[in-house]
């Protein structure tokens, strides 16, 4: 199980290189990290995974980007927008993590989100930024959407990652402190546990429950 | 009026928080707000005056907090949403939690403060003079290393313009394309 940061942000999206993002990672208790748009790589132990952020854009061009990159080895995840899209978007073969669901409206991600997420296993990002960097209403609004997120989890049991969003060096959190930040949400230990190793859960291939011997 | 006998008091634990970026200069009144605002924003009025946070130490990089026992969790959860102390932008790395401050103290003692291992070097005779900083080469552009402790490096751009600091290591400032981790890593 590796314990995994699902996106990060590089210089010069962020003001830190790839290499003190891992340094720091290694540091706060990681075993890998997500950074956007850079290769991937192992440094001072700590592995560096590429991940590939697909926004703003029509569900004909996340299938395109998708069919394009599904087989680089990237860490695929995709912005939620609102419930059909989603859908579509979950139901995407090679894609990894749907994020930002913080930011999509109410009804975005429902019970048949859920389920296809489960079958298809597609994880949904838990982006604790808003609950480091937020105050008042956005950080109450995040914390409820999350609290939803998680009956859902419970329910259908789809994969969950965590994630820093962080742009700075400064807004990374060890792992003691991410277990906290999610206990706000009602996550307990083993949920922050599985939750840290979901990032490897969606990029192990799945294991076809019918084998042919002969 | 006489002190209260030791079995009266309030139970406390004090915790122990490493403030990055190391070499930063703050004030101990300045962290108290921010860490006191952090816990009111998450917790609310009513647990805040259960926590009672307050910065009992603010020493060689290394704060202090103290909170009524059994709130230690509380406290640990606002200290990891504290962000910017007077819009400087910070993070606390807790390190410890203990019930006397004389145990932290130790252990930050024995861990040694922020290492600075890059002195400016004094230009002139350096009397009054501003101290000249080493410069580096990152991403095509000049800057300043203010800080530099064993692999990590943190730079200020050359000039008026940006003020903001990155954080680098020595690998990136030798490697000329160092913007990404290249392929030989």
């Amino acid at each position: 199980m590796k314990i995994t940061d699902a996106a990060v942000y590089p210089y010069p999206l962020g003001d830190a290189s790839v290499r003190r993002l891992a340094l720091q990672a290694e540091a706060l208790g990681f075993d890998s990290i997500v950074v956007a748009d850079a290769p991937s790589g192992t440094y001072e132990g700590v592995e560096v995974r590429s991940g590939l952020m697909i926004r703003d854009v029509p569900i004909k061009d996340v299938i395109a980007a998708v069919k394009r990159y599904r087989d680089s080895g990237r860490v695929i995840s995709v912005n939620a927008a609102n419930n059909s899209f989603n859908r579509a978007a979950i139901g995407v073969k090679g894609m990894h993590i749907l994020r930002g669901i913080q930011n999509a409206d109410k009804l975005a991600f429902d019970h048949v989100a859920a389920k296809m997420a489960s079958d298809n296993r597609v994880a949904v990002d838990i982006d604790l930024s808003p609950i480091i960097m937020g105050r008042s209403v956005a950080r109450q609004r995040a914390i409820h959407r999350y609290m939803d997120i998680m009956v859902l989890e419970q329910r259908f049991e789809f994969p969950i990652t965590l994630s820093t969003h962080a742009r700075s060096l400064l807004d990374m959190r060890n792992v003691r402190d991410v277990a906290g930040l999610c206990s706000l949400i009602g996550m307990d230990v083993p949920d922050v546990e599985r939750a840290l190793a979901g990032v490897g859960t969606v990029l192990t291939p799945v294991e076809p429950s019918v084998k042919v011997i002969a | 009026m006489s002190p209260r006998p030791p079995t009266l008091r309030e139970k406390r634990r004090y915790i122990l928080a490493r403030i990055e970026p190391a070499g930063i200069l703050l004030e101990q009144k300045d962290l108290y707000y921010a860490i006191s605002d952090a816990t009111t924003s998450l917790w609310g009025d009513a647990t805040t005056a259960i926590i009672t946070p307050a910065v009992v130490a603010l020493e060689h990089g290394y704060v202090v907090v103290r909170c009524r026992r059994g709130t230690e969790r509380e406290l640990a959860i606002a200290l990891s949403t504290v962000t910017a102390c007077r819009d400087v932008h910070i993070c606390l790395q807790i390190v410890a939690a203990s019930g006397t401050i004389e145990s932290l103290r130790s252990r930050f003692r024995k861990k040694g403060p922020h290492k600075k291992e890059t002195e400016p070097a004094v230009a002139g005779n350096g009397a009054g003079e501003e101290p000249v900083l080493p410069e580096c080469t990152f991403a095509k552009k000049t800057f300043l290393i203010v800080q530099c402790n064993g692999q990590k490096v943190d730079v200020i751009e050359k000039g008026f313009k940006n003020t903001n600091r990155l954080f680098l290591t020595k690998d990136d400032l030798e490697d000329l394309n160092a913007t990404t981790i290249s392929d030989r890593i």
